[in-house]
């Protein structure tokens, strides 16, 4: 199968020609259609730099990412308005939904910036909120919500426009265990029901069991790869602790 | 180090904060120019005729006060949204241990800096502007000037120097007071505190809607059916309705249009209509009250501008009219113990006074005012009008070059100056009158025309009669006629300058009153064209420069507290913006919603003012329509062009402003 996401030889440099900073130090690896994929890294490790190029929010020193068959690096401004509208959804970890909309509003507004035809644009909100679980809050603003069903909120903008890749930044890393729990599974259930692709970063270990194949990334370059195949969380979770303690230094975000 | 931050800090806030900086200048710049009125070349003018010289200079000092006090509270109010966006700034000067007092002392810096800079360059801009208007005003009056003259007023710079010199003095003791008040870990989170969001229930919004607009309907009824000119209680009920309108529909406005464009699913889920609709409902909570007192600011800056510029053409196109001959005198004495009427002769007290009418005057008139009370046997009614012997007026037409009408015997004619309820009624039914027992038939057409005996300003009514129906009347009692006054009405010698014949009366004219009177009691009047000229010249610059120095203060104040308004609030929807940009708004389409937005910001305030001001002007116009009227289509049009310019120039700046804020460069 064509892989949905191609990342080929990135490089990421901040800073002035006497002290480069070294973000993302030559990185390739390719997301499958319905994969649900992790990075876990260090604080410093590169990894939400990575995410931020994926998003075209900024822009790679060199190498290429190519989406759906098309290179974003080569994109114009307005192109990548366009392929950020229609092939990429977000959620980010402090949600980012729009205070002044409610949530229906804030969800709907993914669909009205793409011009979808005004019949489709209620059953569609509430199909998606049904799969969140989030019916009974459609009509509420942001403040009255709380931490987990606004992040459920933004995952639903994220994925009502069918993107060709979600795109989430540490999406639990203000949540309390049971709210991120009840988020993951929703992840899971968009991930299995719709086939979304999921491309999440995180530095927490118990978020990281849920993905089918984990990234790891050290000093912006890769460092090794796990994949869940027949485990279950479980265990997936101690080889994933094993490698973070081999990582070292994040541990203690674990507990 | 410390005067280099200020320094570094100033320049920045040029650049973010244009709008305040311009907003001082100009303000600097009009308060200068209307203060500098007395180093103009018509001051001197005017100096020599009457007083109103130092009526117009006088006013203008009373109304920079009141200007200056606005001014303030503008600078204040700007001054204060400044410090607020720079509150996390302050809060890192805090934390690196600068003391509270090197922080004002800081402020205090830039706020000296900042005035400095915008003192000179308003004062620079004044000075230039004012040649300018000295030019023009020597224009309306007709003056030549000889070669080009600098103007410049020490006294308008010192005042423009003082007086903003107190008002940035405010400015710094505020600031000190408000960081010294601040904590720390305040202004650290400002940026992070979250904007209290209140939003109504929309159906709430829709009855609001409607109570305001009833209320501004009930206003504007009363205003249209009362007038303007009658102020008791009722016209602070009106007052007050009109206000509590105002304030009912800024408040319930965007719930009312969120209502009936959610009602519209094509439009409200079209781009981003629906985010423009709530960010304009979410914020109109915390600025109604602004809006409001921003529209009745626009209200007054219209109105009186425009009032101002109609009453100006309406005043010049009565100086003709009002004094139609060089020079009227008029007298009437009587007898101080018995109250009888006594002769006068005004050309032989003129003569003896010094100065001989047969050798100063092209030519006279005498003409004698009657007052009479007329019966109308028709309509079994009677009325009281002015009352003129044909050969009077007959004189009246000569000095205006006017061929001399006939009246056949025991007829009359009206010269018709308004014509009012009455009056239409006497020239369609043309009943006969009764007038000294003499029964008159109308004779002749009536003559439309404003004749100006005693130089007055209303027009009136007069009836011209046959001489011989006044003889023998004069005692009310028998006749229900009097003799009211005498006036004598004349040109001046055409051989010679007016202003040295006017100059010569003017020196002997103390003479002339004691003469005139002798020892008995009555009254007397003097008036010339020229005077007449100057003071109607006088009340046009009068009225027209406060005017349009009170209607631009009015608003550049408006535009200047909407437009900070604007960039602030466009400072704090940054992080919405920056929430669309990753949806994949395109930068053409958040730009739209910038401009959308601070269009009905600036817009709506603007709108109803308009139509507040179109009523308003309605009323006024019944009110000047008795003196004559007002031109609404010319004041509207150089109204209107000066709105598009104050207005339109800090709507644009913000527009900028904003786009530029909001893409976070």
């Amino acid at each position: 199968m064509e892989p949905i996401l191609t990342v080929t030889h990135l490089q990421k440099y901040y800073g002035a020609r006497s002290s480069v900073t070294r973000a993302i130090d030559d990185l390739s690896f390719s997301v499958q259609p319905g994969e649900f994929v992790g990075i876990m890294g260090a604080s410093g490790s590169g990894k939400t730099t990575l995410l931020n190029c994926i998003a075209t929010i900024d822009r790679p020193t060199a190498g290429h990412i190519i989406v759906d068959g098309a290179d974003i690096t080569a994109m114009k401004n307005k192109a990548l308005s366009k392929f950020r509208r229609e092939q990429l959804g977000f959620v980010f970890q402090d949600c980012n939904l729009l205070d002044t909309l409610t949530a229906f509003e804030n969800i709907a507004l993914a669909l009205t910036i793409l011009k979808t035809p005004v019949k489709e644009i209620e059953p569609r909100v509430k199909e998606t909120a049904r799969l969140l679980e989030i019916e009974d809050c459609l009509s509420r603003y942001p403040y009255q919500l709380s931490g987990g069903q606004r992040q459920r909120v933004a995952a639903a903008r994220a994925i009502i426009t069918r993107p060709a890749l979600v795109l989430a930044d540490e999406p639990t890393g203000a949540l309390d265990s049971k709210a991120s729990r009840l988020l993951l599974d929703r992840f899971e259930a968009l991930n299995r029901e719709q086939q979304a692709t999921i491309l999440m970063v995180t530095h927490d270990a118990f978020t990281a069991s849920y993905c089918h194949r984990i990234l790891f990334i050290k000093d912006g370059r890769p460092f090794t790869e796990l994949i869940r195949g027949e485990d279950s969380r479980k265990d997936f979770f101690a080889r994933i602790i094993q490698v973070v303690t081999l990582l070292g230094g994040d541990d203690r975000d674990v507990l | 180090m410390f005067s280099k931050l200020a320094l570094k800090n100033v320049k920045r806030s040029l650049r973010d904060y244009s709008v305040y900086f311009l907003t001082l200048t100009f303000g600097v710049c009009i308060f200068y120019v209307f203060n500098s009125m007395d180093a103009q070349y018509v001051m001197e003018a005017l100096k020599g005729g009457n007083n109103i010289a130092r009526i117009i200079i006088q006013l203008i000092d009373v109304i920079s006060v009141f200007v200056s006090v606005v001014l303030a509270f503008l600078i204040l109010y700007a001054n204060s949204f400044m410090v607020r966006r720079r509150k996390k700034e302050l809060g890192t000067y805090l934390l690196l241990g600068m003391g509270t007092g090197a922080i004002s002392g800081l402020l205090f810096l830039e706020t000296l800096l900042i005035g400095l800079l915008s003192l000179g360059v308003g004062l620079a801009l004044g000075v230039f502007l004012s040649q300018f208007i000295s030019v023009f005003t020597a224009s309306l009056f007709a003056i030549s000037i000889p070669e080009f003259h600098f103007v410049f007023s020490p006294r308008a710079l010192g005042k423009t120097v003082l007086y903003f010199g107190v008002i940035f003095l405010v400015v710094m003791c505020f600031n000190s007071l408000s960081v010294s008040r601040c904590k720390l870990l305040d202004l650290l989170q400002a940026g992070r505190r979250n904007q209290e969001l209140k939003v109504k229930n929309l159906g709430v919004s829709a009855v609001l809607f409607v109570v305001g607009a009833v209320l501004l309907g009930i206003a504007y009824a009363m205003l249209l059916t009362r007038g303007i000119l009658l102020v008791d209680t009722l016209f602070f009920v009106m007052l007050a309705l009109g206000t509590a309108g105002t304030l009912l529909f800024f408040l319930s406005l965007s719930g009312f249009l969120l209502r009936v464009c959610q009602a519209n699913k094509k439009l409200y889920y079209k781009g981003l209509n629906m985010f423009i609709l709530r960010q304009f409902n979410a914020r109109i909570n915390s600025t109604y009250v602004s809006m409001t007192v921003i529209c009745l600011m626009l209200l007054l800056a219209i109105g009186i501008t425009a009032c101002s510029i109609g009453l100006n053409n309406t005043v010049s196109q009565l100086t003709s009219a009002q004094a139609p001959y060089d020079v009227s005198l008029s007298a009437n004495r009587y007898d101080p113990e018995t109250g009888e009427e006594l002769p006068v002769d005004i050309p032989a007290a003129l003569k003896e006074a010094g100065f001989d009418p047969a050798v100063q005057l092209s030519r006279s008139a005498e003409v004698e005012l009657w007052q009479g009370q007329l019966c109308v046997p028709e309509w079994d009614e009677s009325l009281v009008e002015h009352v003129l012997p044909l050969s009077s007026y007959n004189g009246l037409r000569s000095l205006e070059g006017l061929e001399p009408i006939t009246l056949e015997p025991s007829t009359y004619l009206w010269v018709v100056g308004v014509e009012d309820e009455w009056m239409t009624r006497l020239l369609t039914d043309t009943p006969s009158l009764v007038a000294n027992h003499h029964t008159l038939t109308a004779g002749g057409d009536p003559i439309h025309a404003v004749l100006s005996i005693g130089y007055s300003a209303s027009p009136e009514n007069y009836l011209i009669i046959p001489d011989e129906v006044l003889e023998g009347a004069g005692d009310w009692d028998t006749s229900k006629m009097y003799h009211n006054i005498t006036y004598y009405c004349a040109n001046y010698r055409t051989d010679v300058p007016k202003e040295e014949t006017e100059a010569l009366l003017q020196s002997v004219i103390s003479d002339y009153y004691r003469s005139v009177l002798g020892e008995d009691a009555g009254s007397t009047s003097f008036n010339t064209k020229l005077n007449i000229y100057m003071e109607t010249m006088g009340t046009k610059i009068l009225v027209l420069f406060l005017g349009i120095y009170l209607g631009i203060i009015f608003l550049l104040t408006s535009a200047a507290v909407l437009a900070l308004q604007q960039l602030s609030q466009a400072a704090d929807n940054q992080e919405r913006y920056a929430v669309l940009t990753r949806l994949g708004v395109e930068e053409k389409m958040r730009d739209r919603s910038v401009y959308v937005q601070v269009f009905l910001s600036f817009f709506l305030p603007l709108f109803l003012a308009v139509i507040h001001a179109v009523v308003g002007m309605t009323a006024a116009n019944a009110a000047i329509a008795q003196v004559g009227k007002l031109d609404a289509a010319a004041s509207s049009a150089v109204t209107a062009v000066f709105i598009l310019v104050v207005y339109g120039a800090y709507f644009l700046a913000t527009c900028w402003g904003s786009r530029r804020i909001v893409r976070g460069r």
